[in-house]
């Protein structure tokens, strides 16, 4: 009992980073209405801006955080220029390809730069271990499970603020459920495309510090299978829903280390896509209820 | 000019394409580096590998992202088969491709009902599934040691192993693959397909059972992965989970894409492009797949249609000229 | 319409520009040897090989006693996933070549080294490998980095008739494939065995013992060969599997926290290990870590939290009383801007192995003979310590144990330690 509690925190855990994942890709998929690639690699810059500031300036976490949106942010807006702006009305396989494309240009081009060799991120926040005892059974919280939880909290509220109480926010909403008719109402659709996808891209950058921090250290090839995931989470919650990805996100985390009791950690990937192919069967649109999405 | 082209071609059909396969049969006594014949192999092995997601893809419209999946199990059912029973690698090709005609079927039963992106991900997730499966059954895929020493074909005594040899079967898989696809597409149920592609709601309203035709392209699909699966294990001689990753599969749908999406030619024009360009670009040691991704994102912006895109199909990028035009009329977006 | 024309144009022209390569080199090949491609046999191969050293041998002749260029084929993962060892590859194959070339070559011969990039997949490695055969003026070939990529060349280099000299290549199957294939890394079913007596027996007198393992080839078979001896020890072996490029250990750790062990071995080479025991001490494990494969790995430790806590086996370190080493692992680590582990060494002595082969060749240096004087090479006494080829053309290695005090390597046990065997 105490054993699978303790697994069930570590999914939390892990499902709240792939939330946090979730939620940047559904913004982009939302507001651009393409697919892309490109996610993995960017969550690696954002976890090496990170690294950078922790070993140049300081183990500042909030300046980290800063430094992992700013540089995703800008990377977001180059692969905006090249993949989506020119294809926005040209059948979706081809912006896919350029994010394809992209994806083998960061990843090679950062083996380059930043070596090819994986970069410790150590004790950036302290290793301390909360024992909780709750019903007889020990449960063991580590403070880095903590913060990164209360993060992703945190960074799921602000978003959700910033898209209901701002007018930027209005407008890439509007955008997301409808390009012509917000055109129509003059909004500037690419300008707001254009930061719809560099703010996903920028909270793509916060994951990658997470898995940073959590995993203790970030490598050029780092991002490749958490694309896959990012996009898994938010079909699961219907690809342009900010909450119901975060609970794709979520659950997918939960799946994969409840099922490491059963089996071994190989399988980790198996339980996520059976997860998510059984859920399409009996929901075709994710945990969404309302049809009617662009994609 | 091109209209003179295609003229010329449609006349002399019959006598350019033997010309080609005459041309195509000699050329390993022409080319006397194996290293070059080897290079040709893979072409041919990719383009028929590519045709096959061109079957799915460009034809009938659905989006799949998982053929490395049909590709691995015609690959271990081939490699399995032939190291452990000795079955001949002649009817293993059938039973190969029927094995992942089996698994296509599988894949395409959640897929009935979804569309778009959606069904993307079921097909990624199943070629993952297919993967992960193939690095741990260890009794019959060796599970992370792979199969090595794959018997390979015979031939009439010929040594199979020669990759001169070897080009023929390629060859020969790459025409039938080519002729037969070219008479299901004149069939019914090819032009069943390309009306899912234009418009299902429409063909659907004129009487075509969309979801069994949608089920019989991926089950078509896939059977040619299957059996380019099976040649293709005794040719590399040793295979193992990590040969068919998604990646495998991405450098699929880029040749596809490439090449031009909804044409027979395309994927063979894309297969040749991608791996003279990853050789080409040899020289460049560690910045190779830099500038390979660079030329990939520049012909898209060239030719976002693919280098032999078919014009009247909504695949060709036809939306972007609507959009030029509407540019040219009214303000920008 | 202009535009696809142009595509076309350009497509076409780069295959026409391959295939006219072609052309181009049957010609020259035509003309220099044409029996050589007819059967791909080892005599023809090593007249062919004959030829060509005359040829270069006519050509310098002001070169004094010069007799001519080996030349070596590389195989390396310079791009992907193992991109670091690739890069370890390049600098310890090109540093051994420039110290032998520097001190005026071997018997007469200096050496020479083309390196591809393979990214270690078998499909890439094997055509490389074919690149290399058919290229009469190669002698031999090195590389590649994983035991998976190494296999597959197995028929290439037994129809070439041409050795293939593997620095890291470990699976214990891996040498007895072709008579042309040697490998320095040591065989595992030595190392994982010494592991479950010496280390965990013997010297931690540990019972309960918790392993995690990569899922691959290496790691199946270090785990294979270890479990074996570990059954006749009478240890109590919990194991858990990881797919490589995993990096989230948080759930294995804690499934293996709840077995209660006394010692967490890791089974990888490289980053995953360092990884997994960050994770545990983040999860307030507090446990011996024991690692192997990743031997005695600066990167590893420079990579650890809490430093001090970790045993590996290994067959060398980079002894810090060893003026030679030193420099060399310094050296590296200026080139390569990473510390060295032991695969870059492994390589550096690969090339100084061939040389000595090179060396007890009297007159031509064919690919046959070359490497019939590999095969028979007396022991010698490379940066990882002494190499003396079995029958299959692998080695075993002696291993000692080692920790890490102040963050600096240190011998726990020397040689001696488990020189009574199994």
């Amino acid at each position: 009992m105490e054993y699978i509690l303790n697994q069930l925190i570590n999914g939390i855990c892990q499902g709240s980073i792939y939330a946090l994942m979730a939620i940047g890709y559904s913004v982009i998929v939302g507001v651009v209405g393409m697919v892309t690639f490109t996610y993995g690699e960017i969550m690696m810059i954002g976890a090496f801006s990170s690294y950078y500031i922790f070993t140049g300036l300081s183990n500042n976490l909030p300046l980290a955080i800063l430094g992992a949106f700013a540089g995703s942010f800008i990377i977001g807006s180059i692969v905006y220029k090249l993949c989506y702006e020119r294809f926005f009305n040209a059948p979706r396989h081809i912006s896919l390809l350029c994010t394809i494309g992209i994806s083998m240009l960061i990843k090679n081009l950062a083996q380059i730069v930043f070596g090819p060799d994986t970069k410790p991120v150590l004790n950036v926040i302290d290793n301390t271990t909360f024992t909780l005892n709750l019903f007889g059974a020990n449960l063991n919280i580590r403070l880095l499970q903590i913060v990164v939880i209360v993060l992703v909290i945190v960074f799921a509220v602000a978003l959700t603020l910033f898209f209901n109480k701002t007018k930027w926010g209005v407008m890439l909403r509007a955008v997301s459920q409808n390009k012509d008719a917000s055109y129509l109402m003059g909004i500037s659709v690419k300008r707001t495309a254009l930061l719809g996808n560099c703010i996903g891209c920028g909270f793509g950058g916060i994951a990658g510090i997470l898995l940073a921090l959590y995993y203790g250290s970030v490598s050029a090839t780092m991002g490749a299978s958490y694309s896959t995931k990012a996009f898994a989470a938010s079909v699961l919650g219907g690809l342009v829903d900010i909450r119901f990805s975060a609970l794709g996100g979520l659950c997918i985390g939960i799946i994969e280390n409840m099922g490491i009791i059963f089996t071994s950690a190989t399988f980790r990937d198996v339980f996520a896509f059976a997860f998510l192919i059984l859920i399409l069967i009996i929901r075709p649109q994710g945990f969404v209820s309302k049809k009617g999405a662009r994609v | 000019m091109m209209q003179q082209a295609k003229a010329f071609y449609e006349k002399y059909k019959v006598i350019i394409l033997i010309v080609l396969a005459a041309v195509l049969a000699i050329l390993p006594f022409v080319i006397k580096k194996t290293l070059y014949i080897r290079y040709l192999c893979n072409i041919m092995m990719y383009a028929t590998l590519a045709g096959s997601l061109n079957a799915i893809n460009g034809y009938s419209g659905q989006f799949c992202l998982g053929q490395a999946g049909f590709f691995a199990i015609g690959a271990y059912t081939g490699a399995a088969l032939a190291k452990n029973f000795g079955i001949s690698f002649w009817p293993l090709l059938i039973v190969g491709g029927l094995m992942a005609m089996v698994v296509g079927f599988i894949v395409s039963l959640p897929t009935l009902r979804l569309s778009g992106i959606y069904l993307s991900i079921v097909t990624l997730g199943a070629s993952e599934i297919i993967r992960i499966i193939a690095q741990t059954w260890e009794p019959v895929t060796g599970g992370s040691m792979g199969i090595k020493q794959i018997p390979y074909p015979e031939f009439f005594g010929v040594d199979m192993f020669k990759p001169q040899n070897y080009y023929y079967i390629f060859l020969a898989l790459l025409i039938l693959f080519l002729f037969v696809t070219n008479r299901v597409l004149k069939s019914r149920v090819g032009r069943a397909w390309m009306s899912i592609r234009e418009d299902e709601i429409a063909s659907k309203s004129l009487g075509v059972e969309t979801s069994r035709y949608k089920s019989t392209n991926f089950m078509y699909g896939a059977f040619w992965a299957g059996v380019i699966g099976v040649a293709y294990a005794p040719f590399v001689n040793y295979i193992e989970a990590s040969q068919f990753t998604t990646d495998t599969g991405f450098n699929v749908l880029a040749m596809v894409v490439l090449g031009g999406q909804g044409t027979l030619a395309g994927p063979i024009l894309g297969s040749v492009v991608v791996t003279v360009l990853t050789e080409a670009l040899r020289f460049l040691e560690s910045w190779r797949y830099v500038i390979y991704a660079l030329l990939i994102i520049f012909m898209m912006w060239v030719r976002p249609q693919g280098l032999m895109g078919a014009s009247n199909s909504m695949l060709a990028g036809g939306k972007i000229k609507v959009k030029e035009e509407k540019k040219k009329g009214g303000e920008a977006k | 319409m202009k535009k696809r024309i142009l595509a076309l144009t350009l497509t076409f022209a780069l295959a026409a520009s391959v295939l006219a390569g072609c052309g181009g080199d049957d010609k020259k090949e035509e003309t220099k040897a044409p029996e050589t491609q007819a059967a791909g046999g080892d005599e023809t191969q090593a007249a062919g090989g004959d030829e060509t050293k005359a040829e270069t041998e006519a050509a310098a002749p002001e070169g004094g006693e010069s007799k001519g260029v080996i030349k070596l084929g590389g195989l390396a993962p310079l791009t992907g996933q193992y991109a670091e060892y690739g890069k370890g590859f390049d600098i310890g194959f090109h540093k051994a070549i420039d110290e032998i070339n520097a001190a005026g070559g071997v018997n007469g011969y200096t050496f020479e080294i083309d390196i591809k990039d393979t990214q270690s997949e078998p499909v890439t490695t094997s055509t490389m490998a074919t690149a290399f055969a058919e290229d009469d003026e190669i002698m031999a070939l090195l590389g590649d980095f994983s035991s998976g990529a190494c296999k597959a060349t197995a028929q290439i280099c037994d129809s070439y008739g041409i050795l293939q000299l593997s620095p890291t290549a470990s699976a214990s199957d891996y040498a007895a494939m072709s008579k042309y294939f040697f490998g320095i890394m040591g065989r595992q079913d030595v190392e994982a065995p010494f592991l479950a007596k010496y280390v965990l027996k013997e010297y931690l007198k540990a019972q309960k013992i918790a392993v995690i393992r990569v899922d691959s080839d290496w790691g199946k078979s270090c785990y294979d060969n270890f479990i074996a001896q570990a059954e006749k020890e009478q240890l109590d072996v919990t194991v858990e599997t990881y797919a490589t490029g995993e990096k989230d250990f948080s759930s294995l750790i804690t499934k293996m926290q709840a077995e209660n062990p006394d010692v967490l071995v890791v089974m990888d080479q490289g980053d995953p290990v360092a990884d997994i025991f960050n994770q545990a001490d983040a999860a307030g494990w507090k446990i011996q870590h024991v690692a192997l494969g990743p031997g005695t790995s600066e990167q590893v430790v420079g990579r650890l939290n809490d430093k001090d806590n970790l045993i590996v086996t290994s067959p060398f370190f980079f002894d810090p009383d060893d003026a030679e080493l030193t420099a060399w692992a310094e050296w590296f680590q200026g080139e390569a801007g990473f510390a060295p582990t032991i695969h870059p060494a492994c390589a550096y002595d690969c090339v100084y192995l061939l040389a000595e082969a090179v060396k007890s060749i009297d007159g031509e240096v064919t690919r046959e003979n070359l490497r019939d004087a590999l095969a028979n090479l007396p022991e010698y006494t490379g940066v990882t310590g002494s190499i003396k080829f079995e029958e299959d053309g692998d080695i075993k290695r002696n291993y000692m144990i080692c920790g890490i005090e102040g963050g600096e390597w240190k011998v726990l046990e020397g040689f001696e330690f488990g020189a009574a065997g199994f």
